[in-house]
């Protein structure tokens, strides 16, 4: 029941965003831009090769958090904006608005990383050593970024200031999961080794569980207030 | 209502000054340390202890607002929070001072400093958020549930952050095996500047939610509602 | 199912928006609520509805045969509907696809022709409207669709909110169908200014 309904809000977000393509549209050109000016300011060859993993894996990392930043606001935003969160609210059980909310920003995010990803590998000339590990962390490193900006974005919506508070809450909770995101890339990018970046993907995990968990437990409070 | 009492206020300004005098005048500098910068330890650990217990308060409170719905648990997670920045700060700027005297070096990036800066940032952006909101309800309902998912996130920060970086951070007071390693002078200035300052906490969180009520009344009286 | 108000207040910090106020609705009635612009009709029809939390004071719904059984409006699930000048449907999706939505996300799916059929209920052209997204239909008609999603689900309790609002000489006829056809179901929360339709209402509440 719960899973139709999530499906059913899952379903309709990706409908209407897909007649307008606003949230895309904008999420896909702010990454492009910033990977232009990533690329020919610092570009492939301009660093060491010992500080490329590093830089390239901090680097790859702020592209995906500020282009979340400025994409996944919109999940609750939009729905408070234009009022129809009202009608969302009587009718759809709480957990499955999150649940499908969650899916739908997931989804957005894994279009943006598809497109940014491959271009930032290509144009810095990054290589990867261990792909499967460098997956791994790209996928927990989504589901975190994602469900922190949904539980914020259902925060945000309720205020007057809206987008300039979004960033500001997110980010401090978003730190400790970027750092292990950006320690697991640079071990990915250096080490063959799957074992050498479990801790990564460990602390990623944990991090992914804790924030979904609080998040379904909380939501109810904040979207019904 | 009276916050504290005369006595009560007498005996803690004395209690400073009494813990002023023990950690400079009386006890000696611990061994190891670079001159007398283990003096640091009666002021610093007291304002990291107590930025805890303040941050553990807020985190209680927001729980109960939303379970009872009582502005007074949104006031006091408020006010929690506000003191818990401020000894938090404090508690940074001395860490910083002794990483000075210790390592030549402000900031290091040590677990620690790493960990107290992501909680200013996390309450920081609390009471950003509570400036944010207008109306009194809905703002300590949101805050609430920021304040516990931030809260739920902390410990796996405390764990997760220090494997990234070696710590240079000495002993914590009661250290891994367990014991309080200090010479006896050490320990009793130590103790009770812990109490002293918790007392301080204790009075200045005091005033605070009782301000805190006081403006909301005058703010009733001036809508002309019932205030109560 | 009757809906009971027991001294129902809401603030919004220290100003004070209505309350305390009680009373109950009763099957086969229709409650109307009146009062000046600004007294706090939207906010008691949302407050009733669920959608703001009561400052002090109850409500709740309950079965007539069995008083003990208060059920929360919260957790009523489909057992209300509501339309009022703050509700708005998806401008991106049309009028069916709205319907179809909404039906499926409180768990009782309807098929398109249902939907159409709901919507010709209210008197518009299901055909016309097939491609037509909801934002680009005219006022009026989206206040027909608004009517349409209020009683959706067959609501034992029917919150209309200004339900003549933008609406012509049909539209109003549209409304009064509707109330009537409730009154067989259950009952009506009717908050308007239109002494017209407020001459629909058997008991009257005012603010």
């Amino acid at each position: 029941m719960i899973l139709r309904a999530a499906a059913a809000v899952f379903v309709k977000d990706l409908r209407t965003e897909w007649r307008t393509r606003v949230a895309l549209n904008a999420l896909l050109l702010f990454a492009f831009s910033v990977l232009i000016l990533v690329g020919y300011a610092v570009g492939p060859t301009r660093l060491s090769l010992e500080d490329r993993p590093v830089v390239n894996s901090v680097l790859l990392w702020i592209v995906l958090f500020f282009s979340a930043m400025t994409g996944l606001s919109r999940a609750f935003v939009n729905e408070e904006e234009t009022g129809t969160a009202s009608a969302l609210r009587l009718s759809a059980p709480p957990a499955a608005v999150f649940l499908g909310k969650l899916l739908s920003n997931l989804a957005l995010l894994g279009v943006v990383m598809a497109f940014v990803v491959p271009l930032f590998l290509a144009l810095m000339s990054f290589g990867i050593a261990a792909p499967g590990l460098f997956l791994a962390i790209l996928v927990f490193g989504a589901i975190g970024l994602a469900s922190a900006s949904t539980f914020i974005a259902a925060i945000v919506a309720k205020t007057a200031a809206k987008g300039a508070l979004f960033a500001v809450l997110a980010t401090p909770l978003l730190l400790p999961p970027l750092v292990a995101a950006v320690t697991g890339t640079r071990v990915a990018a250096t080490e063959p080794d799957l074992a050498a970046g479990l801790d990564a993907v460990r602390l990623l995990f944990a991090f992914d569980g804790i924030m979904i968990t609080a998040s379904f437990l909380l939501f109810d409070a904040v979207w019904r207030e | 209502m009276k916050v504290f009492g005369t006595l009560g206020r007498v005996v803690l300004g004395v209690g400073m000054a009494v813990i002023l005098w023990g950690a400079f005048l009386y006890a000696h500098p611990a061994e190891s340390f670079v001159g007398e910068s283990s003096r640091i330890v009666f002021f610093h650990v007291p304002m990291a202890w107590i930025a805890a217990l303040a941050f553990l308060l807020a985190a209680g409170h927001s729980a109960l607002y939303l379970k009872t719905r009582q502005i007074e648990r949104d006031d006091a997670a408020a006010s929690a929070a506000r003191l818990g920045i401020l000894f938090c700060f404090l508690a940074t700027v001395t860490g910083s001072i002794f990483a000075k005297v210790m390592w030549n070096s402000y900031w290091n990036w040590d677990p620690r400093e790493t960990s107290i800066v992501l909680l200013l940032l996390v309450y920081g952006a609390y009471l950003g958020l509570r400036q944010a909101i207008e109306e009194p309800e809905r703002r300590a309902t949101l805050s609430a549930a920021y304040a516990l998912v931030a809260f739920a996130t902390v410990p796996f920060l405390m764990f997760a952050v220090p494997r990234m970086y070696a710590s240079l951070h000495p002993d914590t007071v009661i250290n891994a095996r367990g014991k309080v390693e200090m010479s006896p002078d050490i320990k009793l200035v130590f103790f009770t500047s812990m109490t002293a300052f918790t007392a301080l906490f204790a009075w200045m969180y005091a005033l605070d939610v009782e301000a805190t009520r006081l403006v909301r009344r005058l703010e009733e009286r001036a809508a002309g509602g019932n205030a109560a | 199912m009757r809906l009971v108000a027991e001294k129902l207040c809401r603030s919004f910090g220290p100003r004070k928006i209505f309350g305390p106020l009680s009373f109950a609705t009763s099957p086969g009635k229709v409650l109307g609520v009146a009062g000046a612009n600004g007294s706090g009709k939207t906010t008691l029809v949302r407050t009733l509805v669920g959608l703001i939390r009561p400052s002090s004071g109850s409500v709740w719904l309950e079965d007539e045969s069995l008083p003990a059984s208060r059920i929360s409006v919260r957790e009523s699930n489909g057992s209300i509907g509501w339309c009022a000048p703050d509700l708005a449907l998806y401008g991106e999706l049309t009028p069916s696809e709205n319907l179809e939505f909404f039906a499926r996300v409180s768990g009782r799916p309807i098929p398109r022709e249902e939907a159409e059929r709901r919507i010709a209920e209210v008197g518009l052209d299901p055909k016309r409207l097939r491609t037509i997204r909801t934002r680009f239909l005219s006022t009026g008609q989206r206040q027909r669709i608004k009517l349409a999603y209020a009683v959706l689900g067959s609501p034992a309790v029917l919150f209309l909110d200004e339900p003549g609002s933008n609406l012509d000489e049909a539209g109003h006829r549209a409304v009064e169908a509707i109330v009537t056809a409730q009154r067989n179901r259950g009952s009506v929360v009717l908050a308007t200014n239109d002494p017209l339709e407020l001459a629909l209402a058997d008991e009257r509440v005012t603010l």
